[in-house]
């Protein structure tokens, strides 16, 4: 064994760890208690006492200034440790890159898929393999696509795409596809699916997101990361947000490119082995991973118990638990992600995430868990959580205004203080205090991301310029002031639907991709929003005007949910904006090779003419059963079966529905059970070019007059 | 002129009507186009091949449709020449059928050999050598193992409230009654503190 693998890196000394956390929650503790002090005596002061009400309104506020203070604490130890040029305790210093000795070792890389758009999953699959072919390092990497699609057409692009994909790239026998029959336990269960069957075979694995991008590069350095530090279970990188094209995700973007750096470093400060799992983008040790978190179901059943939804915090405290490091790469570049393009995409994703979250207040006094990763889940707890508090506490308040107005000894509200300025004697709100502070700890760290950004001109360059980086900021700031109190009762009803076990219906789509939300969707979906707030602003208004100009943040993002939604939502102002030089990240300005090449083939592949209309629905199984060689490619895909008399009669019945009645006569399900059995593909298959015309349904006579009619080989979802 | 003659006196099918045959032309065409045959004098000897055993077979049970045996001519061309070119005579209909094709599409056959579909005179040997190297896998071998869920011991205090929870979703009564409880409760308190 070389020296370089057998000298293990020395990280931070317990007592230096305690150190650092100490400085943090002390610092969280000290800011909580000052800005509830402040609090405290404002109620006070109201009627000389706190009542029951006022009880109430402190112990919310606590809650939700405590987890301001934990985002403002975690900001300032970041720009701390960015600004003495970074911590030395990282992982990526363990390991020497300049030295070429980096050892590496067998690693899957396994994308789990569900009814994704097959273009943007296989070219993104083509980027990062020729990424890593140019590493030089491919042969110890294999690759599983992992699909969960349960869409006969998405199925069928797959199977299509992956074989092209194989051999267009020769990665027949690298690059893998398992398409399972039943989607149990959805992403944790496909991915612990693949352990059980070729788990041994590697002692790493990358998991990555539909919509994730890494850079070969990147996952050498992961997995030579895990090799230099045996005692590591779980490196997870901090993925760049990237490809937003509507003003929402370009507005996203950038703020997760601006300041996400600082919070980063900040959190690597603290937490250090004890990190966190976001579910991808990131390395994980098979062995220790298999014995120890696979996740037994919570106490009762769903919403509160059953299966765990969220999987990647818990996983992560089972490793640490287990002993094994979990480390946050947060400096290693060429890891990235998508977000959602929409207000409304960016909620349907919260729906899902926040019954998830809420699950894991079972799990923070688990015992065995570390305490930062119990902090971790309650954090993610709080994420929903504090939106219904958030809510509850300005209703609280309004009430308590209501009560103060309405009690003959107030005479007046919320002016009590003077002050000298410019030779004036100027009113000044008892709460003013409280307000600056509070917005201090909210605004801080993205205006000390933007200065630190400013200071040097090759950074802000790499942000369009000063000018417009700076413009960029402000209008982020002022358009997530509008977002948040949309998100807070967004993310209440999700939190009270969550608990009763409700489902929350969407509107469905009528959308291109540029197009954005149309007004139809924007007026339900955000209708109850504005109307809320509009009835709180007027009975506010009404009840107390300084009141109302109290609260106008809060409702001015209410009152215009619709407008700022639909025009956040268009592609055509996030264009404008990019050519203007508004919130340009550096993935924009100087884009990596791999997402430049990407771009340049989804271009490509977008331009593929589509099925016609007639033929759309159904051409996943038109060319399933109609063209010889994918019919071939997806029966070998399939595992035969012997099936029983009933189901063999059952499925002969579908054969011959579907050729003389055609796909549209069929529900999914038996379309999806037909492309499941092999014999009835070979048949239908044969059958279908067999039968004479006046036999088959007039839909499969159309499907073979127009079949390779316009192209000369089949579309598929790749670019060539 | 006599050899022209002669060419289509060759071939002209003794039954069935000209419609039936046109269909099955039709039809033959289509598949062998599927098949990626683009090269149209190929394609045309092929038909023919393969519609003059059609034909042969009609006369002798003129009930069938020309379509029907068309098709079962190609399917029947095609397995001898899959077995032929993979070296795999005692496969079955289905396999063989299955096999071929794949092997044809990952070697790119048809684009890279457009003279050598279905010719059972001259398979040239790269064609053949690639055809047998082709092959698909949709996984490495398997190395089965478990990956069992261990519990997860969740304190005293939370595991009282799972049971307590397990409890209450026995009784759907009882759940719904705190239900409304909880929101009768959340009334009175407004109630209580607009007062």
């Amino acid at each position: 064994m070389k020296p370089s693998q057998t000298k293990l890196h020395e990280f931070i000394l317990p007592r230096r760890l305690r150190r650092r956390r100490a400085v943090f929650y002390t610092t969280v503790l000290l800011l909580t208690s000052l800005a509830t002090w402040f609090m405290a005596d404002i109620l006070w002061r109201s009627d000389s006492g706190i009542n029951g009400l006022e009880w109430v309104l402190l112990i919310l506020f606590v809650v939700l200034i405590a987890q301001v203070a934990v985002g403002f604490v975690t900001a300032m130890l970041g720009f701390y440790v960015i600004n003495r040029g970074g911590d030395r305790q990282r992982i990526t210093r363990t390991v020497d890159w300049d030295s070429g000795d980096v050892s590496l070792a067998s690693t899957a890389i396994v994308m789990p898929v569900f009814n994704e758009d097959v273009s943007r999953v296989f070219e993104g699959l083509r980027v990062i393999y020729r990424s890593m072919e140019a590493t030089k390092k491919i042969e110890h990497f294999d690759f599983f696509i992992l699909s969960d699609s349960n869409k006969p057409n998405q199925w069928i692009q797959e199977e299509i795409a992956w074989v092209e994909l194989c051999k267009q790239v020769n990665g027949l026998g690298r690059i893998f596809y398992r398409k399972r029959r039943h989607q149990i336990n959805k992403k944790a269960g496909n991915v612990a699916d693949f352990l059980r069957r070729w788990g041994k075979r590697y002692r790493y694995m990358v998991v990555l997101d539909a919509d994730s991008i890494m850079s070969g590069e990147a996952i050498v350095k992961l997995v030579a990361m895990m090799e230099k530090n045996p005692q590591a279970g779980l490196i997870q990188t901090a993925p760049r947000l990237v490809y937003g094209e509507s003003l929402y995700a370009r507005m996203q973007q950038f703020a997760n490119r601006l300041y996400s750096p600082i919070f980063l470093a900040g959190l690597n400060y603290w937490q250090q082995q004890d990190g966190n799992y976001w579910g991808h983008n990131a390395i994980i040790r098979v062995q220790p991973f298999m014995e120890h978190c696979a996740l037994p179901d919570l106490p009762g059943s769903e919403p509160f118990g059953g299966r765990i939804l969220s999987h990647d915090f818990v996983e992560a405290a089972l490793m640490r638990k287990a002993g094994w490091h979990v480390w946050l790469a947060h400096d290693i570049e060429g890891t990235y992600e998508e977000g959602p393009p929409t207000l409304i995409d960016s909620a349907k994703r919260d729906r899902r995430w926040c019954q998830g979250n809420m699950q894991h207040a079972w799990l923070v006094t688990a015992r065995g868990f570390r305490p930062a990763n119990r902090f971790h889940l309650l954090m993610g707890v709080m994420a929903y959580a504090s939106c219904p508090l958030w809510l509850l506490f300005m209703v609280l308040s309004t009430i308590h205004v209501f009560n103060q107005v309405l009690s003959p000894a107030v005479s007046s509200f919320g002016f009590e203080n003077y002050t000298y300025v410019f030779g004036y004697f100027v009113r000044v709100p008892e709460a003013l205090s409280l307000f600056l502070f509070t917005m201090l700890m909210i605004f801080m760290p993205k205006i000390i991301s933007l200065i630190t950004v400013l200071q040097r001109s090759e950074d802000a360059a790499r942000f369009g310029g000063r000018g417009p980086v700076t413009l960029s900021a402000v209008l982020e700031i002022v358009f997530s002031s509008l977002l948040a109190p949309i998100h807070m009762m967004f993310n209440s009803k999700f939190v009270l639907f969550s608990l009763l076990g409700q489902g929350v219906s969407w509107v469905t789509q009528r959308r291109g991709a540029e197009d954005g939300t149309d007004w139809r969707e924007a007026i339900i979906t955000h209708g109850g929003q504005t109307l809320f707030g509009l009835v709180w602003g007027v009975s506010a208004f009404i009840l107390l005007p300084s009141f109302f100009w109290w609260l106008s943040p809060v409702l001015a993002g209410l009152v215009l949910a619709i407008p700022v939604s639909i025009i956040l939502s268009k592609g055509s102002l996030g264009t404008q904006a990019r050519r203007i030089g508004l919130f340009l990240t550096p993935e924009e300005v100087q884009p990596p090779h791999e997402l430049a090449r990407l771009t340049q083939n989804l271009a490509e592949c977008y331009k593929n003419m589509r099925p016609i209309e007639a033929l759309r629905n159904d051409y996943g199984l038109l060319q399933a059963v109609l063209d010889p060689y994918i019919n071939g490619i997806h029966v070998a895909m399939l595992r035969q079966r012997r099936p029983s008399e009933e189901s063999r009669d059952w499925f002969s019945l579908l054969r011959h529905r579907l050729l003389s009645e055609g796909p549209s006569q069929l529900t999914q399900k038996e379309t999806l059970a037909l492309l499941l059995d092999a014999e009835s593909m070979i048949w239908l298959h044969e059958e279908l070019w067999k039968q004479p015309g006046s036999a088959l349904a007039e839909w499969w006579r159309l499907a073979m007059r127009q079949y390779n009619v316009l192209t000369a080989t089949p579309v598929t979802a790749l670019y060539r | 002129m006599e050899s022209v003659e002669a060419q289509l006196a060759a071939f002209r099918p003794r039954t069935g009507t000209m419609e039936a045959w046109n269909a099955a032309y039709v039809r033959t065409e289509d598949y062998l186009r599927a098949h990626r045959i683009h090269n149209r004098l190929h394609q045309s000897r092929l038909i023919q091949t393969v519609l003059e055993r059609a034909a042969l077979r009609h006369t002798e049970n003129p009930a069938l449709d020309p379509t029907t045996l068309a098709a079962e001519e190609t399917e029947h061309l095609m397995d001898g020449w899959f077995a032929a070119v993979l070296d795999a005579k005692d496969l079955s209909h289905d396999r063989i059928a299955i096999e071929g094709r794949v092997a044809m599409l990952l070697c790119d056959g048809p684009q890279k050999w457009p003279y050598a579909f279905l010719d059972n005179r001259t398979i040239p040997e790269d064609f053949a050598t690639a055809m047998r190297a082709s092959s698909i896998e949709a996984g490495p071998d398997m190395a089965v193992s478990s990956m069992v869920p261990r519990d997860i011991d969740l304190g005293p205090i939370t595991e009282a409230a799972g049971d307590t929870l397990e409890r209450i979703e026995k009784w759907p009564l009882l759940r719904m009654v705190l239900l409304w409880a909880l929101f009768l409760g959340a009334l009175l308190g407004i109630f209580f503190a607009t007062r």
